[in-house]
Order: structure tokens, then sequence, then C-alpha cells
């Protein structure tokens, strides 16, 4: 019995966080519902050699997306920052491309 | 304890370097590795990779990744002898377990939500492979760069 509410209380949660990514934006349009891409697909560790799993956090100009941007929460867009820096290190992304 | 703990080591050789100076820096490691009572766990060749920005004058480079299992000195020795090689353009090592500890754990943690919820729904603890959701991740990516002009439905 406690164990069930404690599974749909969890659930509600998700579903707040769901409506504050469809807040209504500046020219009345709605914004995408933004998930993390790494809770999403269940990535527990985010791997710094895995260059196509990094690069679509990397815009043109090779700075890391913002999360405001990518919609990554706040936990892997921490865990992102050090995979992207070890894997700039290693040259297997650009610290600046013109 | 601290004799156990695992890291990745990941290099890369100039790209003047001939297949057998490969072998011989490997073979280096591998010697350090077991004078300090380590393990190597894995060695990985990616072979030839072009480099994201120039590293010297070298475009290219041969990326070697190790994972070994050792004591913080040992990953101290073989940092200090891959710095003065002259064929190692760079070199990178991470302390990995407790990283896939954390994962683990996460993984396990979720899969134990998922049996007990789906237990209180009356299924059994296991979904089944039919009753997976296609796979969102491909079109997502894809959508990534047009995302602020989408309108919502």
């Amino acid at each position: 019995m406690s164990e069930e509410r404690q599974g749909r209380g969890r659930g509600g949660k998700k579903d707040d966080k769901a409506k504050g990514g469809d807040r209504p934006r500046g020219g009345g349009f709605f914004r995408r519902r933004r998930v993390c891409k790494f809770c999403a697909d269940k990535i527990d560790y985010i791997n710094y050699k895995d260059v196509r799993l990094l690069t679509p956090f990397i815009p043109e100009r090779g700075k890391i997306q913002p999360r405001r941007i990518s919609g990554t929460c706040a936990k892997h867009q921490r865990a992102l920052q050090t995979a992207i820096s070890r894997a700039r290190q290693l040259a297997l992304i650009p610290y600046v491309t013109e | 304890m601290s004799q156990n703990r695992q890291y990745e080591l990941v290099y890369i050789v100039s790209p003047d370097a001939s297949e057998q100076t490969i072998a011989e820096l490997h073979t280096q490691v591998e010697q350090i590795v077991q004078r300090f009572h380590g393990t190597l766990d894995k060695t990985e060749n990616w072979g030839r990779r072009k480099l994201a920005y120039e590293i010297g004058k070298a475009r290219e480079g041969t990326y070697v990744v190790e994972t070994i299992t050792g004591s913080g000195e040992l990953m101290k020795e073989i940092d200090r002898r891959l710095r003065v090689t002259d064929t190692i353009i760079r070199h990178l090592s991470v302390r990995i377990d407790e990283a896939i500890r954390v994962a683990d754990r996460l993984r396990d943690q979720r899969k134990a939500t998922q049996a007990r919820r789906r237990v209180a729904r009356g299924l059994p603890p296991e979904p089944s492979p039919s009753e997976r959701r296609g796979d969102r991740d491909t079109d997502d990516v894809d959508d990534m760069g047009l995302e602020g002009t989408e309108v919502q439905r």
C-alpha cells in the first residue's frame, strides 16, 4: 500500500515539471515540451568517448548548448559539461570552430 | 582499498609513429602496471582518427584506450612517463570505478521502481519485448536544431 503511494507521488512530480516546459512564450507560441535526453533515454553515464552522444549538445560555434535550450536537466548538464571538456582535451570535439 | 581503483587511460600517438612504436608504447604501459601490481583489464585501439583541432603539427592521431585497475601512484607514474614520451601527443586518465558504481546503482534503482510499479498494476515485473515503446531518441536528435521554430500542437 505504502509502496504504491510512493510510486504515484513520483509520477506526479514529473508531470509538474512537464507543465513548466509548456509555458507560453513571447509571440504567443508554445514551446515544445523539453525533455532531458539523458533522462528519456536512461543514460546513466555520459561517456566522454562517445562523440555521437555529445555532438547534439554542441552547436556550430563549438560551445556547450545551454540548458534552457537543450532542456537537459541540471544533473545531466553537469555530467555533460565534464564529458565535453574531456572530449575536447582528447581532440574528439573542437574547443572553437570558426 | 586504494589499490583497487579503476582508471581509464586514453592516449593519442603521433601520426608519424609506426605500428611497432604503438605496440612498444603499449608494452611500456603494461610493464609499469605490472611493476605497481595493478592489472590491465582492457585495451582498445581506435586506430587513426582525425583530430578536432591541431595538436602541435599533427592533424590526426592513433587513439588507444586502456582500462587499468591499480593505485593512484601507478597512474601518477604512467602520467609522468607519457608526458615525457615525444610520440604521445596527448593523454588523459580518468577514474571510472565511482562513475560506474553510480551508474549501476541508478540502473538498479530504476529497474526496482519499474518492477514495483508494474506489480502494483498487476503486471509481471519485467516488461515483455512487445510492450516496449518505439525508438524515440532518434527523431529527438533530428529535431534538436529546430526546436525554437516548432509550434506546440
